[in-house]
C-alpha cells in the first residue's frame, strides 16, 4: 500500500513538473512532438491495463485510438465547439469496445482469436477510412478525407467558448493531466474489488468464475475501460497532428504492443516509459535519417526480449532490491 | 430430509461417446455423497454438468427444487455451490490469503473477508502460508490453499473432484479426517477413484459404470457386492 502512494506522488511530481517545466524549455515543434508521445503514452496505459492486468491481449487497441481521435474531429468540425466533441469522441470508442467485447468474451472466443479479431477490427477500420475519399463519405459538414484523413481537426477550445483556442502549450498541459489522471484511474481500478477480480481472472479464469464471478461481464467492462482511455489518447493525438488513416494502421497497432512489453507487462508505468522511450529513440533516429526507424524499432525489440525479457521497469526494479540488499548486507 | 441436488435422466454425448448415460441422482442436505466408478465411467463428465462447466445433451438439474440445469459455472457457484476441481485450481500469482479473499468478497466486505479468509486458512492448518504466492507451494498445500477458497464462503453443498489426486498417504489420511469434519456443517459430494479413501469417508456410494449408475447403497453393502469388485477390475459386467 505504501509502494502504491509513493508511485503515485511520484506520477503526480512527474506529471506537474513535466507539464509546468517542458513548455519553458522546449521549441513549439519539440513541444507539440512531446504532446504526441504522452498522446501514444495514454494508449500504451490503456493496454497496459487491459493486456498487463486483465490478460486481454488486444492487438487492435489503436482502433478505438483512431476511432476517438475521428470521432472527436467529425464532432467538432460540426458542432463548431468541441465541449461537447470530447464526451462524444469517448462514447464511440467505448460503445464499440463495449459491443466487440460482448461477441468475443460472450461467445466465449480463445485468447488467439482475440488477437486476431481486435487485429482484423482496426486493419478494416484502416481499409475503410482510406477508402473514404469523395463528397460521398461527408459526416455533415466534416469531410472524412480518405488518405489525407481531416487535416482540418480544429483544437480543444475552453468550454462553451469556441472562440479560445487553446495554444499548443495548453494542449500540452491538458495532455500531461490526463495521462496522469489516466494512471490515477489505472491504479484505483486495480484497487477496488472489480479490479482485483479482473487480475484473478487473468491468475485463472476457472477459479474465478468457480467463485460465483460472472468471468463474461468483468473482462467486458475492462475491455470497454480501456478503449475509452485509448480513445481519450486519440482525442489527444487528433489535437497536436490530426486525424488519419495511419491511426488504424498496422505498424501502429504493433509499435503499442512493443512498447507495453519492452517496458513492462503487469505494470502501469512500464508501458508508459517504454511509450516514451521508444518513440524519443526512433524519432531521433527518424530526424538524423541514419537509421530507418522501424529497423531501430525492430533491434530495440529484439534486444528488450533478449536483456530484459520482463520488461524494463521490473527489470530495473529487481535490480535495486538487490542492490539495496547487498547494501543491507 | 430436503433434496438439495437432484439430476433427473441426465445425458452428456460427445459426437458418438455418450459419457453420462441417463444418470438420476438425488442429494439430501447434510449428507456425504461419494461418487466412485474407473476411469472412464463417467465420473468426471458428470461433475461438469453439475458446476455448469459442460451443459448436458438432455436431462435436468436441480437446486432445491429449481431447475438450474441451464446456468453457467458462477451462477451455479453462486446458489452456494463449493467447487473443488481435480487440478488444483488457484490464483497462482496471488498470496493464498489474496485468494481466500476474492472467494469471499462477493459477499462481504474487505475487512470482514480478510477475517474469515485467516479462519479458513487456520481451519485447514495452512495459515502460515498466508502470505506466500499459490503457484510456489507444493501440491499438497496448493491442495489445502483451495480448499480453503472452496469452504470460506460457507456453501450449503461442496463438490469435491477427486480431492486426494496426487496426495501422500498421510495427506490422504488428513484429507478424510477434514472431509468428515466439513461434512458436519455442508452437504458434501466426492468424486473419486481412491477405493481406501472412500472406504474412510463413505456413507452413501454411487456407483458409475459406462456412464450409468450401477448401484447406490450404504458404503459397506457397496464393497461386498460383488459387481463393484468386477467394475474395478476391468470385467465385464452383466
Amino acid at each position: 500500500m505504501r509502494r502504491a502512494a509513493l508511485e503515485i506522488a511520484a506520477v503526480v511530481l512527474v506529471a506537474a513538473l513535466a507539464a509546468l517545466g517542458l513548455p519553458q524549455v522546449l521549441e513549439l515543434f519539440a513541444l507539440i512532438n512531446a504532446t504526441v508521445f504522452v498522446s501514444m503514452a495514454v494508449l500504451a496505459l490503456s493496454l497496459g491495463l487491459i493486456w498487463g492486468y486483465g490478460g486481454i491481449l488486444c492487438f487492435g487497441q489503436t482502433a478505438f485510438f483512431g476511432l476517438g481521435g475521428y470521432a472527436y474531429a467529425v464532432a467538432a468540425i460540426n458542432f463548431g465547439d468541441t465541449t461537447l466533441a470530447v464526451p462524444l469522441a469517448l462514447a464511440v470508442p467505448t460503445v464499440v469496445a463495449a459491443a466487440l467485447g460482448y461477441l468475443m468474451f460472450y461467445g466465449r472466443i480463445s485468447d488467439v482469436y482475440m488477437g486476431v479479431i481486435t487485429l482484423t477490427t482496426t486493419l478494416i477500420l484502416f481499409k475503410f477510412a482510406n477508402s473514404t475519399a469523395g463528397d460521398e463519405w461527408n459526416i455533415g459538414s466534416a469531410p472524412l478525407g480518405g488518405f489525407n484523413g481531416i487535416p482540418g481537426t480544429p483544437p480543444l477550445n475552453w468550454p462553451f467558448d469556441p472562440a479560445s483556442q487553446l495554444a499548443p502549450e495548453q494542449i500540452f498541459v491538458v495532455a500531461v493531466v490526463c495521462l496522469a489522471l489516466c494512471y490515477a484511474a489505472a491504479r484505483l481500478i486495480l484497487r477496488t474489488r472489480f479490479g482485483r477480480v479482473a487480475v484473478a481472472i487473468r491468475e485463472n479464469e476457472l477459479r474465478a468464475e468457480l467463485l460465483g464471478y460472472d468471468v463474461r461481464l468483468h473482462k467486458l467492462a475492462l475491455f470497454a475501460v480501456g478503449g475509452l482511455m485509448a480513445g481519450l489518447a486519440g482525442v489527444l493525438f487528433a489535437n497536436c497532428v490530426f486525424v488519419s488513416p495511419t491511426m488504424f494502421s498496422l505498424s501502429y497497432a504493433g509499435q503499442v504492443i512493443i512498447w507495453v512489453l519492452v517496458g513492462g507487462l503487469g505494470t502501469l508505468l512500464g508501458p508508459v516509459i517504454g511509450c516514451i522511450l521508444i518513440q524519443f529513440l526512433t524519432t531521433r533516429a527518424g530526424s538524423f535519417s541514419a537509421v530507418d526507424p522501424n529497423l531501430l524499432l525492430g533491434v530495440v525489440f529484439m534486444l528488450a526480449v533478449v536483456v530484459v525479457p520482463k520488461g524494463l521497469l521490473p527489470s530495473a526494479r529487481t535490480a535495486l532490491v538487490r542492490l539495496a540488499k547487498r547494501g543491507g548486507a | 430430509m430436503t433434496v438439495l441436488l437432484a439430476t433427473e435422466a441426465l445425458v452428456m454425448r460427445f459426437g458418438g461417446v455418450t459419457a453420462v448415460d441417463g444418470v438420476t441422482l438425488a442429494v439430501q442436505e447434510g449428507e456425504l455423497r461419494c461418487l466412485i466408478g474407473p476411469n472412464g465411467a463417467g465420473k468426471s463428465t458428470f461433475f461438469k454438468c453439475l458446476t455448469g462447466q459442460y451443459k448436458p445433451t438432455s436431462g435436468r438439474i436441480f437446486w432445491r427444487g429449481r431447475d438450474i440445469t441451464a446456468l453457467d459455472p458462477f451462477a451455479v457457484a453462486r446458489l452456494g455451490v463449493g467447487i473443488k476441481t481435480q487440478v488444483p485450481s488457484l490464483f497462482d500469482g496471488l498470496t493464498a490469503l489474496e485468494g481466500v479473499v476474492l472467494a469471499l468478497r462477493r459477499q462481504h466486505g474487505e475487512r470482514e473477508s480478510r477475517h474469515r479468509a485467516m479462519q479458513a486458512l487456520e481451519r485447514l492448518q495452512v495459515a502460515q502460508l498466508r502470505d506466500v504466492r499459490v503457484g510456489l507451494l507444493a501440491h499438497g498445500q496448493r491442495q489445502l490453499v483451495e480448499l480453503a477458497m472452496v469452504v470460506a464462503p460457507e456453501p450449503d453443498l461442496i463438490i469435491l473432484d477427486e480431492p486426494t489426486a496426487g496426495m501422500s498417504a498421510e495427506e490422504t489420511h488428513r484429507a478424510a479426517d477434514l472431509i468428515r469434519e466439513l461434512n458436519r456443517e455442508h452437504a458434501i459430494v466426492v468424486v473419486e477413484h481412491d477405493m481406501q479413501f472412500i472406504r474412510a469417508i463413505a456413507r452413501t456410494v454411487t456407483v458409475f459404470h459406462q456412464g450409468r449408475v450401477l448401484m447406490e447403497d450404504a458404503a459397506e453393502r457397496v464393497f461386498a457386492d460383488p459387481r463393484v469388485r468386477d467394475v474395478y477390475l476391468g470385467k465385464a459386467v452383466a
